[in-house]
């Protein structure tokens, strides 16, 4: 028998190295890990049975729209037309049981969690959305792209904490960026 | 003497702040507060550099970025920066500044000898003189032109410092801090609205730093300070200083850079030396003010001609003279005021020249100042070598009198600062009442307030900002901002005169570009030679293409090519600015993003094995993907490749296939789709099956090829080769939002969720089989060739196990989810030790899809059709598919297609190379006679010689024949014999064993 394999991050220190800032830190920077992610898209005509099915399982209605709707562990995040990022920490919370088309991205999406002060001016350098609160708020959500990178964010407090979900084979790539970014506003990034 | 031209009291530098810095060597003071030309002002430094073409020495005009002569090379080292602006490099302490375009040095220019053979250097000097032989031009004219001609030198080491893009959203962009621009965006901020403030300066307050007036009973500079602070109070107003913006762009973008740590010796540890801003604004108001216009006179270049109102700037805010003896020499009264400052810091005005003789206050100022005045004089000409000694003054009368000075004072009239509102095309429109060019049809959104728009006096100013801020702020959705507008002192009434523009009676140069050495000769000659067009005279005479952009003399030189040929300003037309207004610097534009960050890299599963292997890396779009990897004593990639072929095709190897495309496809609908984007039907294929596919763009060329797997009813899995992968997902979305929209489908890209390795060889099953769970059957009955399974590998983990072969092995595709890639290769290596395993690179894979025939991106290349690949088969007849109609174009199925065959060379020791073009033997090979090109060539391990892969026209009927594969580029002229493709097992029995 072949040994179990062992479950890795797609980051690792020589390739998304750490950066601790000398005083408090203007942003902290981290992996958000162990989370369940799946792309949930409605079949036609099948619209309500999914809402109906969303609202029973995870008491929450779908957003419409770039929006972040969350229930405990786990949210749905507007992807489209008919499209959402489903998130959970919750690892009973498997939405693969759901009536439409539910594909697990748990390992194809690394999620980073910005958050502090100087987040937003951190993400400005790389996002070029809106990010002031009139306009990008907790539960706000965009698909867009870092510098060329496709990323899928959301925010999730005032503080304000943003959370990326990226394709995993960029992560290190979007990690260092962060990082450099950071790296004069005091960031703080450890994995 | 330290500081011999610093006022004793004035300006608002901080005297209390000494400042020390180098300026060719030597080393002088200034204060905080002080830009290196006011700085140089101060030490009574007046040449800071010499001419382009004829080397003649230059001082400072102005005070602004406008500046055409004071450009110094600043820094040393790798930080070493040329053509910087001296009026606005921010003095440090331990600022270095070389001047430029001189040698041996400053004083003694050897290249001034260029002013003797001047008439070889008039206008369309290239076009004239270096017309021919042809062959000097590369050899004798560039070298000879570069080094009488250059601007200062790169220090030619790699830049040091970092550079920052950011994005920022407004409601209201305000572009300028002076009077309109302060009250545009108090107006604005105070409404609520979110407000960015971009200022070129370090200071805010334009001209209010500048003139000694009062507004709302305070210092002019002072109420600057105020508005500073309390927009600065503001929490939605972003004030950025020393950003210029640069260009204006669609939607409301505008492009900026902000000069973050040009004034600090070296950046702060992380700190951006620049940053590039993307402004997004919904409304702006372009409040950036106006340069003032020379005239054009004899030696109107030498050190101590300044612009009137850089004169004041030097006075008042920095309390430096520019002279102590000054000429006036103006045709609008605003010059007054340069009387006026120059006699209260104690300087004397020598005369007074009022060239109209109707600028009321200018005569006013004279008398007051107790200075001669000459109505209607002109100033002639300059005198003076290095340096302004004395003014040449002809009277009204006709005599000609010289008055012995320091400095003379110029003022031509401004010119309102238009450039960025003709961005989008509109040209600016002459003012014959200020004999100015004020905007045209601004871009969408923009407004022009203050003296940018023809509103020269403060007041104006005030309520045009404030008017154009409030409107600005309203049409973004805020209200209840307010400006009340402050009292100022009453301003002369504004006398703009249209000219003079050139002075004549005099035989010296008189300059219209300075910075191009564009003289009034220039443009009258391009008029007599019949360029009488404002695009033809930029052009013939370089006038206005300088780094400056013709800011202080483009006016000039157009309203003297009116002159010349009789005609109106506006008949004779106006050049078109465009972006950058500023210059930007490359590095800027790249921000962070450079070097091995340009662009993003993608990791594949097992990065970090191969990292630990040794394995060497070949970038393949953005993937890092591993080439090979060398064991002990493999002196080269061939080497490497040679034995990770050979362990495939006789053992086992491991291949990481992760980079390809992966996409799931999902839906009641999701067989009907596929059939309709590939050629071939895959609703009817059975679950657990998988096949290779085709895809055609819309015009019937081939776009992708993969594989097609079936894992239940409604739900498949495709893939798409590595480098269309992205393309493919596209072309797509594209048919199931755009073309079919009815079916009901739905795709996802997976690429990133599965890590999945080929397991290739003869002894692959073994492998397979003690890696697989137990329960699963995987010998040839439980998973024949084209069997896909889901099933668990290593104790639980979900797999999806697919038996595909690309190196024409017995082969298999395990896919694991990514998090568990890393362990996965590790455990197929260790699983695969017994039977003689390796990891494979890219290089082994690419040799053995070329011994099977299998076409890729060499061959797949958009100009292919399927039946120039050998897969007419693959074309269903019956079912309709995406570029089914326009690949029976003529052209697309004309026999003579060159086709994919294979080459064995006659000399099986020959060497063959993708690019040769194929003739037939005995035939001159030229274009005429050309039936084809090598796409893809490899030495072939499984051979023992090259073999290659050619599109030739009529290709399979030609098998057997002879061609000569001709290579004129790496003398390559080797006979080769036309075969199958296939040079491996053409049967395929291995694939199903």
């Amino acid at each position: 028998m072949p040994e179990p394999l062992i479950a890795r991050s797609a980051l690792r220190a020589h390739v998304a190295p750490a950066s601790a800032p000398g005083s408090a830190p203007g942003a902290r920077l981290r992996e958000v890990q162990d989370v369940l992610v799946a792309t949930v898209a409605a079949f036609k005509g099948r619209e309500d049975e999914l809402a109906a099915a969303v609202r029973e399982r995870y008491g929450l209605d779908l957003p419409a729209g770039p929006v972040r709707a969350a229930a405990g562990a786990s949210a749905f995040i507007g992807a489209g037309p008919g499209k959402w990022l489903f998130v959970s920490s919750d690892p009973s919370a498997d939405p693969s049981g759901l009536p439409a088309a539910v594909v697990d991205q748990s390992d194809g999406r690394t999620t980073l969690s910005l958050s502090g002060p100087a987040a937003r001016e951190i993400l400005s350098t790389l996002v070029s959305i809106d990010l002031h609160p009139r306009a990008f708020g907790p539960g706000a959500a965009a698909a867009t792209h870092a510098s060329g990178v496709a990323v899928h964010l959301w925010q999730v407090d005032d503080a304000p904490t943003y959370e990326i979900a990226v394709f995993r084979s960029y992560a290190a790539t979007l990690w260092r960026w962060i990082a450099h970014a950071g790296a004069a506003r005091g960031i703080d990034a450890a994995l | 003497m330290s500081q011999s031209h610093r006022l004793p009291a004035g300006g608002l530098v901080d005297r209390a702040k000494r400042l020390s810095f180098s300026f060719d060597g030597k080393t002088l003071e200034g204060h905080a507060g002080d830009t290196l030309a006011s700085a140089l002002v101060a030490n009574g430094v007046k040449l800071v550099g010499r001419s382009f073409k004829y080397h003649r020495p230059r001082g400072l005009v102005s005070a602004g970025a406008e500046e055409p002569n004071g450009l110094v090379e600043l820094r040393t080292g790798a930080r070493r920066e040329p053509n910087v602006k001296a009026t606005t490099a921010e003095l440090y302490d331990g600022l270095t500044a070389q001047s430029q375009n001189r040698w041996p040095s400053l004083a003694f220019d050897l290249m001034a000898v260029n002013q003797l053979a001047a008439p070889m250097f008039t206008a369309g000097f290239y076009y004239k003189t270096f017309m021919w032989p042809a062959a000097f031009w590369e050899k004798l004219y560039e070298p000879l032109i570069r080094r009488a001609a250059g601007l200062g030198s790169l220090s030619g080491e790699a830049d040091p410092d970092e550079y920052e893009k950011a994005t920022v959203h407004c409601d209201v962009l305000v572009i300028g801090s002076g009077p309109a621009g302060l009250a545009a965006a108090l107006a604005a901020g105070r409404s609520g609205a979110r407000v960015v403030l971009a200022e070129e300066d370090f200071a805010l307050g334009g001209r209010l730093l500048a003139e000694r007036l009062t507004v709302g009973g305070v210092p002019a500079a002072q109420w600057a300070a105020q508005a500073e602070a309390e927009l600065a109070a503001l929490p939605d107003v972003t004030l950025l200083k020393r950003t210029a913006v640069f260009g204006v762009y669609d939607d409301g973008v505008y492009g900026a850079i902000e000069k973050v740590a040009d004034h600090l010796p070296v950046p702060a540890p992380h700190q951006p030396r620049q940053r590039y801003w993307r402004i997004v604004a919904k409304r702006t108001v372009l409040a950036a003010g106006a340069i003032e216009r020379p005239i054009a006179f004899g030696n109107n270049d030498r050190p101590g001609v300044m612009a009137a109102g850089a004169v004041r700037s030097y006075l008042n805010r920095f309390g430096a003279a520019p002279g102590r003896r000054a000429v006036v020499f103006a045709n609008n009264d605003d010059a007054a005021r340069t009387v006026a400052d120059l006699a209260a810091a104690g300087c004397e005005v020598a005369a007074v020249v009022d060239a109209r003789g109707d600028a009321t206050a200018l005569q006013a100022a004279a008398k007051a100042a107790g200075a001669t005045l000459l109505f209607g004089g002109q100033v002639v000409e300059a005198l003076g070598r290095g340096a302004v000694a004395g003014a040449r003054i002809a009277s009204a009368k006709g005599g000609t009198l010289d008055v012995p000075c320091d400095l003379i004072a110029v003022s031509g009239g401004w010119n309102p600062s238009v450039q960025l509102s003709s961005h989008h095309g509109a040209r600016p429109r002459w003012d014959d009442r200020l004999a100015a060019f004020l905007p045209g049809q601004a871009p969408a959104g923009m407004a022009v307030a203050g003296a940018a728009s023809g509103a020269f006096g403060l007041a104006q100013c005030l309520a045009e900002g404030a008017q154009a801020g409030r409107a600005a702020a309203e049409a973004a959705g805020f209200s209840g901002g307010g400006f009340d507008r402050p009292d100022v002192e009453p301003e002369p009434e504004e006398v703009y005169g249209a000219g003079p523009w050139r002075v004549s009676g005099s035989k010296a140069k008189a300059f219209v570009d300075f910075q191009n050495d564009v003289s009034v000769k220039d443009v009258e000659l391009a008029a007599r030679e019949g360029f009488v067009s404002v695009e033809h005279l930029k052009r013939y005479t370089t006038l206005g293409m300088a780094t400056d952009q013709g800011k202080t003399g483009n006016v000039l030189g157009l309203a003297i090519m009116a002159e010349v040929t009789g005609r109106t300003i506006p008949q004779t037309g106006s050049t078109l600015a465009r972006s950058p207004f500023a210059p930007v610097a490359l590095g800027a534009l790249g921000g962070a993003h450079r070097g091995k960050e340009y662009r993003p890299t993608r990791l594949p599963p097992s990065h970090f094995f191969a990292e630990e292997q040794g394995a060497v890396f070949v970038e393949t779009g953005q993937w890092m993907r591993a080439a090979y990897f060398p064991q002990a004593g493999e002196k080269d990639w061939f080497e490497s490749m040679v034995r990770e072929v050979t362990t495939v095709r006789t053992k086992v190897g491991v291949y990481d296939a992760s980079t390809l495309g992966k996409i799931d496809v999902q839906g009641p609908d999701a067989g009907a789709f596929l059939d309709r984007v590939y050629t071939s039907a895959f609703s009817k294929m059975p679950v657990g099956k998988a096949r290779y596919g085709l895809a055609l763009r819309e015009d019937g060329f081939v776009l992708d090829d993969g594989t097609i797997a079936r894992l239940a009813e409604g739900h498949y899995y495709l893939t798409t080769s590595t480098a269309h992968a992205a393309q493919m997902m596209r072309h797509l979305e594209f048919c199931r939002q755009w073309l079919f929209p009815e079916l009901d489908v739905h795709l996802a890209s997976i690429t990133d969720q599965w890590a999945k390795y080929a397991i290739a060889g003869p002894r692959a099953r073994d492998v397979v089989a003690a890696l697989v769970d137990e329960g699963n059957d995987v010998s040839n009955e439980g998973l024949p060739f084209l069997g896909v399974k889901e099933l668990t590998v290593c104790g639980g983990v979900k797999a999806r196990l697919f038996r595909l072969s690309f190196s024409g092995e017995l082969a298999y595709e395990l896919a694991v989810p990514a998090r568990y890639g890393d362990a996965m290769i590790r455990a197929i290596v260790k699983a695969g030790e017994p039977f003689g395993i390796c990891p494979y690179g890219a290089e082994a894979l690419a040799v053995m899809r070329i011994e099977k025939g299998h076409a890729a991106g060499p061959e797949i290349n958009g100009q292919t059709t399927a039946g120039d690949l050998g897969m007419t088969g693959l074309l269903s007849t019956k079912k309709d598919f995406v570029g089914r109609t326009l690949a029976t174009r003529d052209g697309l199925v004309d026999p003579n297609r060159p086709t994919l065959v294979g080459l064995r060379p006659v000399d099986r020791t020959a060497r063959l190379r993708a690019g040769a073009h194929l003739v037939k033997r005995g035939v001159q090979p030229v274009a005429a006679n050309d039936e084809g090109y090598v796409t893809s060539a490899a030495y072939s391990p499984s051979n023992g010689h090259w073999i290659a892969l050619a599109l030739l026209s009529r290709g399979p009927e030609r098998m057997g024949e002879i061609v000569r594969v001709f290579d004129p580029v790496r003398d390559g002229d080797v006979e080769c014999e036309v075969v199958s493709p296939c040079f491996v097992d053409p049967e395929g029995a291995r694939l199903r064993a």
